[in-house]
């Protein structure tokens, strides 16, 4: 089943292109669309919700094509904005209620929705106070909640960890996560952090100037270069040697070391070489992706 | 719902029947029978575990005192269309103009000015019922002698139907739900002109209702005010349109403010001292349209004299025979101009 797909979608704007020639297929599920600011991502979604015309090509959301039937996708898809679109004198309650009822939902339906949306996100007490003495976070989460107060099939998120601390973070994206399973309501999600979309996307998008540089399972992003960051309190390059011996690929990364993940034994090695050793572990992760080495890879290629 | 679970699911089960809260069912077969300690995931927790539900038999409802944790609820209802946004937004918008649903300092000024709109009236039905004469005050002249708080209110509200959307840029969220831009400013000028109705319509109807119990000596003025409400309503229109316009320019709530209230004043001024200076120099004709450039006196010679024949309430005569004509041509064309300023300015606005 596709969510929304694009064929060689592209907008020009008098000085820049931000868009050219996007082609891109997305199923059900959390889907993440990683870029560098000014790669075209809030275009897209602009375009997706039908208020932006494409100059060239076509886009489809849930089966409804974006220039002639741009106010039906609207009804079906919840939009959180990048920016601030809280006015600071309601409560987030009013405020909610409001923004489904916007979306077609009687009244009595909006205030039961805008209660169970709010407290889905975490909001609680506070929901009843004005906006405007809210935190980051919680800003975040009541643009989440109305983001979700009529339900939609569809949402898309533009950059919803923008600002927040790393706990807070953690906890907005484990709620897009529990929406995409959960709710089972389809999620597309932006960041310029690949590496944060990473642990809660089924699919990436990856896209810069406009172009898509790749389009894949988040499992292929993960595989390709897989490495395990270790650091060892004493005896780096000692493991290391080891390792080598071994037949592992290992890279010193200032006081760490980056093993190439051949199969899952590497980490029975890994583990028997620090046992060997006699080493203190000091941690163990996997390593994040960063978005450089997407960018990079097609080079290589 | 899969994964509400409760007897009639285990009555199913290949389990013992002896075990009837366990939710994980074959995971655990082995699971010695006791009290149903709820495992991992489960979305309903028996409070007080004293007696096994009924066993494999009666498909018997849940026990006494079930908390349930029902997870999110999909939304099966009705979903209605464009004009049910566009009159949500109207009415929250309205809402917002008085203040109501907002912070207790927001309603001061408005229920104060509306307060003030109401002494003309207080004042009138105590002359009406004390004297036993007829009321101090027209209906139709209502508007034109309050016209400055009516301004003022124009000014202090206005501003509030637009700018903090702009400001706190709440225009983008709108636009990404079914409502299109002409309706957002449909519904922005219908609530502005709403409130300055009611704040025009609720003395005049207090007044009227007022005089009715009375019943002072002299005629019934059911005309008067049915021509002062249709008065009522064009001034609204036609100030909220301009009102409204105006604000939307600057995001800015204090600035909206202050642009309104300069426009009324530099009207009322201009149109007074052209006026005064025209009548020294004994040309009445022209000082009757001196008079055109305030739109209270423009709308009152268009409306309430030139259409329906009420008594001039301005300080002078009106324009006359086909200057009836150019006044309610002038009237169109103020609410034409301030509803095209608007468009071109949000056009502006939601490609941003």
């Amino acid at each position: 089943m596709t969510i929304l797909a694009t064929e060689g979608l592209t907008r020009r704007f008098p000085r820049v292109t931000a868009l050219d020639g996007l082609t891109v297929d997305v199923g059900p599920g959390v889907t993440g669309l990683v870029g560098a600011n000014g790669a075209g991502k809030s275009t897209l979604i602009k375009i997706l919700l039908g208020l932006l015309a494409p100059s060239a090509g076509r886009a489809e959301v849930l089966g409804m094509d974006v220039t002639t039937r741009g106010a039906e996708i609207r009804g079906a898809v919840g939009y959180m904005p990048e920016h601030d679109c809280l006015p600071p004198d309601l409560s987030a309650t009013e405020f909610t209620v409001h923004m489904g009822q916007m979306a077609g939902l009687p009244r009595t339906a909006a205030r039961e929705r805008a209660a169970d949306v709010l407290r889905h996100v975490g909001l609680y007490e506070e929901r009843y106070r004005a906006m405007g003495g809210y935190s980051t976070g919680m800003k975040q989460r009541v643009k989440l909640a109305q983001a979700l107060a009529h339900d939609p099939r569809l949402v898309f998120l533009d950059e919803p960890t923008n600002g927040l601390d790393p706990q807070g973070r953690d906890e907005m994206l484990a709620l897009i996560r529990r929406i995409g399973t959960e709710f089972g309501i389809s999620v597309l999600v932006t960041s310029h952090l690949l590496g944060e979309l990473e642990r809660i996307c089924d699919h990436v998008i990856v896209i810069d100037g406009g172009r898509l540089l790749r389009s894949s399972p988040i499992s292929d992003f993960t595989q390709t270069t897989r490495t395990v960051m270790v650091e060892v309190e004493e005896g780096r390059d000692a493991l290391a040697a080891r390792l080598t011996e071994l037949g592992e690929t290992v890279t010193p990364h200032g006081r760490t070391l980056l093993v190439d993940v051949r199969a899952p034994e590497t980490f029975d090695t890994l583990r028997d070489a620090v046992c060997d050793l006699d080493l203190h572990l000091v941690r163990m992760e996997q390593g994040r992706q960063r978005i450089e080495d997407v960018f990079r890879e097609p080079a290589d290629a | 719902m899969p994964d509400l679970p409760g007897p009639p699911d285990d009555r199913n089960r290949p389990g013992p029947p002896d075990q009837p809260d366990d939710r994980n069912g074959r995971d655990t077969p082995s699971h010695p029978a006791g009290p149903p300690a709820g495992p991992g995931r489960t979305r309903e927790r028996t409070a007080v575990p004293e007696t096994p539900p009924a066993p494999s038999g009666a498909p018997s409802a849940a026990p006494a005192g079930v908390i349930h944790d029902i997870g999110y609820r999909h939304y099966e209802g009705v979903r209605l269309g464009r004009a049910h946004a566009v009159a949500a937004l109207t009415l929250h918008t309205l809402r917002g103009v008085f203040g109501l649903g907002r912070p207790a300092r927001s309603k001061i000024i408005p229920f104060a000015l509306a307060t003030v709109m109401m002494f003309p009236t207080i004042v009138s039905i105590g002359v009406m019922a004390l004297v036993k004469r007829e009321g101090i005050i027209s209906y139709t002249g209502y508007a034109t002698i309050m016209q400055v708080v009516i301004a003022v209110f124009l000014a202090a509200q206005s501003p509030y139907t637009v700018a903090p959307d702009l400001r706190f840029r709440v225009l983008p969220l709108y636009l990404s739900r079914p409502v299109r831009l002409l309706d957002y400013i449909g519904a922005k000028v219908a609530a502005m002109t709403a409130a300055m109705f009611l704040i025009l319509a609720v003395p005049l109807t207090v007044l009227f209702v007022g005089e009715l119990v009375i019943d002072p000596p002299g005629p019934n003025h059911t005309a008067d005010y049915l021509t002062a409400l249709a008065g009522a309503v064009v001034l609204a229109v036609a100030l909220s349109c301009l009102g409204v316009a105006i604000a939307s320019f600057t995001p800015r709530r204090g600035l909206g403010v202050a642009a309104v209230i300069a426009f009324y004043l530099l009207t009322s001024a201009v149109s007074g001292a052209l006026a005064a200076m025209l009548e020294s120099a004994n040309d009445y004709t022209a000082a009757a349209w001196a008079w055109m450039i305030n739109p209270f006196f423009l709308v009152d010679a268009a409306v309430q004299v030139g259409l329906l024949g009420a008594k001039a309430s301005g300080p002078t005569t009106y324009p006359a025979g086909a200057g009836v004509a150019v006044t309610i041509l002038a009237v169109v064309a103020l609410i034409a101009l301030s509803v095209t300023a608007l468009i071109l300015r949000y056009r502006k606005a939601a490609s941003q």
